[in-house]
This record gives structure tokens, sequence and C-alpha cells, in this order.
């Protein structure tokens, strides 16, 4: 049996300051090894003196002593590390093997070399103690947080379907804390975290029987390079050496991650069989997911603009009458209010309505405040924040039409015995709109693209959902981004279409130009 | 009916009107003529408070306007629905029909129901020859259509004296005829006017000429005895 690795790295540390002649050792062959230690425990993860521990960890550390290289652990971002493999080792951040929960794909298959598997997961549902979930029956109607893109996202999806609030979160501690919370129903994670979790938060249960995520058992599997032959071998051998000999049981059933069970029991008669296994399930096609999904953000695009724009033509008007008709204590303050938001960028103008305002109000301790406070969601504070900004613009369109109308239209209205107000609303401002329905539908089509900005407010709009969608599917950045601009541009270009016609027919109209 | 007393208006420091008094009486037809700058226009606007004065004061019908630099917008209003105004550049309500425009005022000043206004209405185009026109816009007519057509919008609210600001400046002769005849019309029937004019022909069949030069009025009188010297 090997000593514990750490232990190993200090005698060896100590034998290289005492006998320099041993500086052979260093120039050992490094096996750098790609992971994403922010994935967490029991994977990889740092125990209370700063150290890397874990499974994982452990085993890179075998299979590197095994193969006589050096581990070299290199750190990346999960869902862009298979990635790295198409690059060379020696580059910066370049890795020989990837070692990281990567299940065994047909797809990943396919493009990287595979090694038999060195761990067998399952998916566990997890809720809150408290909670009334106590079968994977009673999800439907609850919301469930995943690990966006993980096995557990394609298995809730494709057994729930729409019939559960399906919440993805690239972050496992997160959501394990928001469920442990009871500000979420319940989540589906991979069993070697879910057991760990749940020694770690004691508001979690376990619920019901772990499921396997598909056909086959979920195979934890590393992948290297393809042209990398005799990598592979080594380190199927070492896999296999380690599976026979004890030392993983070993690994696995230490207490703090107490992943040892009969799945893993049953990985000892695969080793006579051929690796890969033929016919691997194919994976489906992420397409129809993500166009749906992106179509669906789309919606929330639309949303947002349609509701947001209204509101800010409403504003502008009432803005731009009171400042061109409006006696000076009213003027001067609307011309302030037009600077401030056209001089301040929209995103910090989104912070403030979302963020900065809430917390001022809930300050006051005023029990209407506090009430309002909790009224802005996300979405509201987007729509109030795109119409506020874009009032600006409005207000000074709708002004300088007002001031274009002659003199004389006012005063043949006075004369005929209208009330002021009366020859603004049935005279001065149909004409005025017709002058400033270009800019405004060209503001429209701008107001439709900056809808974006409500992203950081977590309203899943069309650049957030491409941003989240980017990020599980890197292999697929550059489909989803012609997509996503496509989506824009199919959106706005009508819009753009509507507007030269709604000009050419007020010119017409006018009787001035056909 | 009309009673201007002792108007002074001015433009800064320059003088515009300068103590002007005038009576008109019901069915009276008074011209104003005399150079340009003599102050025609900016009296017939302080007439119906489009201008405010500094001192005097102008009543219609029992309203009255005083000195000062505003105006009170009920008084204002009432007044104005008493004493109409046709313009010299017609300034005809671009977005409406010819209808909507002469039913302008009977349904936003008056507050009339639509079919009450557009009866009126569709009279007062027959009576300016423009039946036929009600359903077009105002920038496919000619000038002396639009302004038959101001007219017959003035008109639309029965105002007790109408103001005209030189009505036909801005017309060629043939369709100033147009507008003349009209108002000749009008005249025949009764109706009160104010006439800003450069016109000689139709200044010379008015109740009462009045002559202005330099804010004042330098001579009033039948027409014959003010335009012969005039001309």
């Amino acid at each position: 049996m090997k000593k514990l690795p750490s232990c190993r790295r200090f005698a060896l540390a100590l034998l290289l300051l005492s006998l320099p002649a041993l500086a052979t050792a260093q120039e050992k062959k490094p096996l750098r090894w790609g992971t994403d230690p922010t994935g967490g425990a029991p994977y990889i993860y740092r125990d209370k003196t700063g150290e890397y521990t874990g499974f994982e960890f452990e085993l890179a550390e075998y299979l590197a002593e095994k193969l006589d290289r050096k581990s070299v652990l290199v750190e990346g971002d999960w869902a862009n590390l298979p990635q790295q493999l198409k690059k060379p080792a020696d580059v910066e951040n370049g890795v020989d093997i990837i070692l990281n929960g990567y299940e065994l794909r047909k797809d990943l298959a396919a493009k990287y070399g595979v090694t038999r598997p060195y761990y067998v997961y399952r998916l566990t549902l997890m809720a809150s103690k408290e909670s009334d979930t106590t079968t994977w029956d009673d999800l439907p109607g609850k919301s469930v947080g995943v690990l966006g893109g993980s096995a557990a996202h394609r298995y809730v999806k494709k057994r729930y379907g729409r019939t559960v609030d399906l919440k993805t979160n690239p972050d496992v501690a997160n959501v394990m804390k928001l469920v442990n919370d009871r500000r979420m129903d319940a989540t589906v994670q991979d069993s070697p975290a879910a057991t760990y979790f749940l020694s770690e938060y004691g508001g979690l249960k376990g619920v019901g029987e772990p499921v396997q995520a598909g056909d086959l058992p979920g195979y934890y599997v590393i992948y290297y390079r393809k042209s990398d032959v005799e990598l592979g071998k080594a380190l199927d051998g070492a896999l296999s050496a380690g599976l026979r000999d004890g030392t993983f049981k070993k690994i696995y059933s230490q207490k703090k991650y107490d992943l040892w069970n009969a799945d893993q029991e049953a990985l000892l008669p695969t080793l006579d069989k051929p690796w890969p296994p033929e016919n691997l399930p194919a994976e489906e096609s992420p397409w129809p997911d993500l166009i749906e999904e992106l179509l669906l953000s789309a919606g929330m695009t639309v949303f947002l603009a349609v509701t947001s724009f209204p509101l800010a033509m409403a504003i502008g008007l009432t803005v731009a009458l009171g400042r061109v008709y409006g006696v000076r204590l009213v003027s001067i303050p609307l011309g302030i209010y037009v600077e401030v938001i056209r001089g301040t960028p929209l995103l910090l103008q989104l912070f403030f309505l979302y963020y900065v305002i809430p917390e001022m109000l809930l300050n006051t301790e005023r029990d209407w405040f506090i009430w309002l406070a909790k009224e802005i969601s996300p979405l509201r504070a987007g729509i109030l924040g795109l119409a506020i900004n874009y009032s600006a613009y409005e207000a000074e369109n709708y002004r300088a039409g007002l001031l274009a109308i002659p003199k004389g239209q006012m005063e043949a209205a006075l004369a005929l015995g209208m009330s002021r107000r009366t020859a603004i609303r049935r005279v001065v401002v149909p004409q005025a709109w017709r002058i400033v329905i270009p800019p405004v539908t060209n503001d429209f089509i701008a107001l439709f693209k900056d809808t974006a900005a409500c992203s950081i407010l977590f309203v899943t709009e069309l650049t957030r959902k491409y941003n989240e969608l980017f990020n599980f599917n890197r292999d697929l950045v550059i489909e989803l981004a012609f997509l996503t601009a496509g989506l824009y541009l199919a959106m706005s270009y009508p819009l753009a279409l509507l507007a030269r016609r709604l000009e050419r027919r007020l010119a017409g109209g006018k009787g001035g130009h056909p | 009916m009309i009673s201007v007393t002792n108007l002074t208006k001015f433009h800064g420091s320059q003088r515009v009107l300068n103590g002007v008094s005038l009576t008109v009486n019901r069915g009276e037809v008074t011209a104003l003529v005399g150079p340009s700058g003599g102050g025609k226009s900016t009296l017939l606007r302080c007439i119906n408070g489009l201008e405010t004065f500094q001192s005097g004061g102008v009543e219609v019908a029992g309203n009255k306007l005083a000195g000062g630099p505003t105006h009170d917008s009920r008084v204002l209003q009432k007044l104005r629905l008493s004493v109409g105004m046709v313009f010299q550049q017609f300034h005809l309500f671009p977005h409406m029909s010819v209808l909507d425009n002469v039913m302008s005022g009977p349904l936003y000043a008056l507050k009339q129901k639509r079919g009450e206004a557009e009866a009126t209405a569709r009279k007062l185009l027959d009576r300016v020859g423009l039946k036929e026109k009600a359903d077009a816009r105002p920038a496919n007519l000619s000038g002396g259509q639009q302004q038959r057509v101001a007219i017959a919008r003035t008109l639309a609210v029965k105002p007790l004296a109408v103001l005209f600001d030189e009505p036909t400046s801005a017309l060629d002769p043939q369709m100033a005829k147009e507008v003349l005849a009209v108002m000749r019309d009008l005249a025949a029937d009764g109706q009160t006017m104010i006439v800003v004019t450069h016109d000689m022909d139709f200044a010379e069949r008015a109740t009462v000429v009045h002559l202005m030069q330099a804010g004042e009025i330098v001579k009033s009188g039948p027409p014959a005895e003010i335009l012969k010297e005039h001309r």
C-alpha cells in the first residue's frame, strides 16, 4: 500500500533538500491533470490546513506515481476543460488528462481517448428535512436545482419536462445551501457530492433511492488525447490495478468520503471485458433544447421591451410637456431629470433600482417602504429601469417635436376657444407625434437590444440565456453566438421595416411628400 | 359690443400701440387700414387675448381684459368663444380633414356632440362653397380654399364677432377674390367683423374705417372720407 500523498510529497521534499544527487527525480515527466477545484468536495477541495484533498486528488496522485510521473494540477473551468485536450500539453494550462467527474459520453469518447471507469455514480435526490418531498414522484410542481449541463440536468429535464421548475446553477455548494435554507425545494446531484453534503448540512435529507442517470451505469472516466495511445494504456493498467488491489476501496472508504458501495464492487467483473463498451447510447442532439431555451428567453426579451417602452413613452411625453409648457418650478427640475438620466449608464441605474433603492427603503424601517422594497423584483426593476432610462430620450424627442409645431397652430386652437390643455392634446401633440415617430421607433429598436442589460439582474432574457448555454456548451460557442445574434436581428429588423412604413405613411398623410 | 379703451402696448422699449380706443357695434364691419408696422395686427391680437398689453382695456360682450403680464384663462376662453379670428396664414390643422377642422371648435371648445357639430360644419362648408372637400386634407387645397375653410372653422363656434387679420395677403388675386366674396356675403348677413386689410375694394364697403399709423388711430370715419385721402 502507498503512503498518503501529502506524506510522500513531504518525504520527497526532504530527500531533495538533503540529497542534491537525487535531483534527477525532479525531472520526471509531469502528468498534467485538468480539474475544476471550484466543483468542490468530495472530488477535490482544500482541507482545513489549506492543502488540496478529495478522492479525485488522491486518485490523480496515485496514477502519477503508478506512471512514474510528477502530478501537476491544472485548474480550469469544468465545462471548458475538454477543449484543453485539443491544445498541446506543454502550453500554459495545457493538460495530459482531464479527471473531474466527467461521465462516459459518446460525443466525448468520439473526440478523445477514454479510460476505464474509476467510479460509478448515481443521481441522488435531496430536499430539506422538513420538506414534504418524500419520493421522486413528489417533484412535479417543485423547484429543483441542478448543475447546469450536468447529467442530473438532463435527467430531470427528460423525466419531468416542464412539470418542475428547473433552476440551473453553476455552484453545487450554493444549490445545497439554498435547499438547506428551504429557498429551493430540492436538488438532484451526483451521489458523491450528495453523500458529502448530506453529512455537511444538517438540514438536508436524501429522498428515495439514488437512480442511474441513463441506460448504462454512470461511469466517471478520464479523457486524454486520442493520439496518446501509450498514456491511455498505462492509465487503464493503473486503474485496473488500483481497483483489483484494493487501493481504490481504501481511498473511497475513508470516512471523509464514504464512497465505496456495491456499484464499485460491480466494476471488478467489467475489467475483463473490452472497453469502452460498444454501442454507447447516442447523445441526444442538444439543439432542440438549446433552441427551445433561446426562444423562450427571446420571449422574455420581447416582454421586457413591450412593457418598458410604452412606459418610457408615457413618462417621456409627460416630462416633455412639463418642460415646454410648464412653469419654471416644473420645467427646471424636469430638465435636471433628463440630464441626470441621460448622463448616467443604464447598468448603473438598474443596479440603483434593484440594490440601492431597496436598501435605502429597508433602512427607513417604515412598514410601507419595507413592503415597497420587497415588491422590487428583478423583472420589475428591469422594466422600470429601462422605462426610466428611455423616458429621458423620449422626453427629448417629444420636446423637439412639440417645439417644431408652428406657433400659429396653438394660436388658432386658442382663438377657437379651446383651453390650453385641449389645444395641446388635440392640436399640438398629434402633430408632434407624427414628427417624432421615426426617432421614437429608432429608440424602440435600441431599447430592444438594451434589454440585455437586465441580465445583470438575473432576468433570464436572451443575452443571459446565451451566457448560460455558452458556459455548458463550449463546443457550440460559435453556433450559439450566431444563433443569438440572429434572433436579435430577426426581431429587430421587422421593427425597422415597420418603422420605415409608418414613416412613409405618415409623410403621405401629411400630404407633403408622397 | 367690442370696445377698446386707451390700449397701450410695448415690445420691450418700443411702443407698438399708443392709447388706442375704438368701439364696434353689432352688425358693423370695421376696416383697419394703414401702412405695415402700424399696429393693426397687434391690435387685433390684443382684442382676442393672443397678446397681453401694458395698460388700457378690452371688452368683448361683457368679458374684460386689462393690462398686465397675463390674462385670466377663464375670461380668455369665454371671450374667445364670442370673438373668432381668421389668420393671414390660415393655420388649418394639417392632421385633420377639412370637416374635422371645421368641427374642431364645436367639439373641443363647445363640447358639442359629434352629430350636431357635423351638421353645422357641413352647412358652413356649403356656405363657403367647399361642400365636396369635406374629406380632403388641408394640404391638398389651394390657398383660397384653405382660407375659406378657416373662415368656416371660425364661424362654427358661432362667434358674435370675427377678426380678420389680413385674410387675403397670402393669396394671389384670383384666390383673394373667392375669399372676399365669402366675406362680403358674411357682411351682408350682418356678421360683426373687424378686418385688417390692404384691399381697398373691401374697405370701401365697410361701415367704419380706421387709419392706423405708428400705433395710433390717426383717422376714423366712413370709407369714402378716409380712403380718398389715404389713397
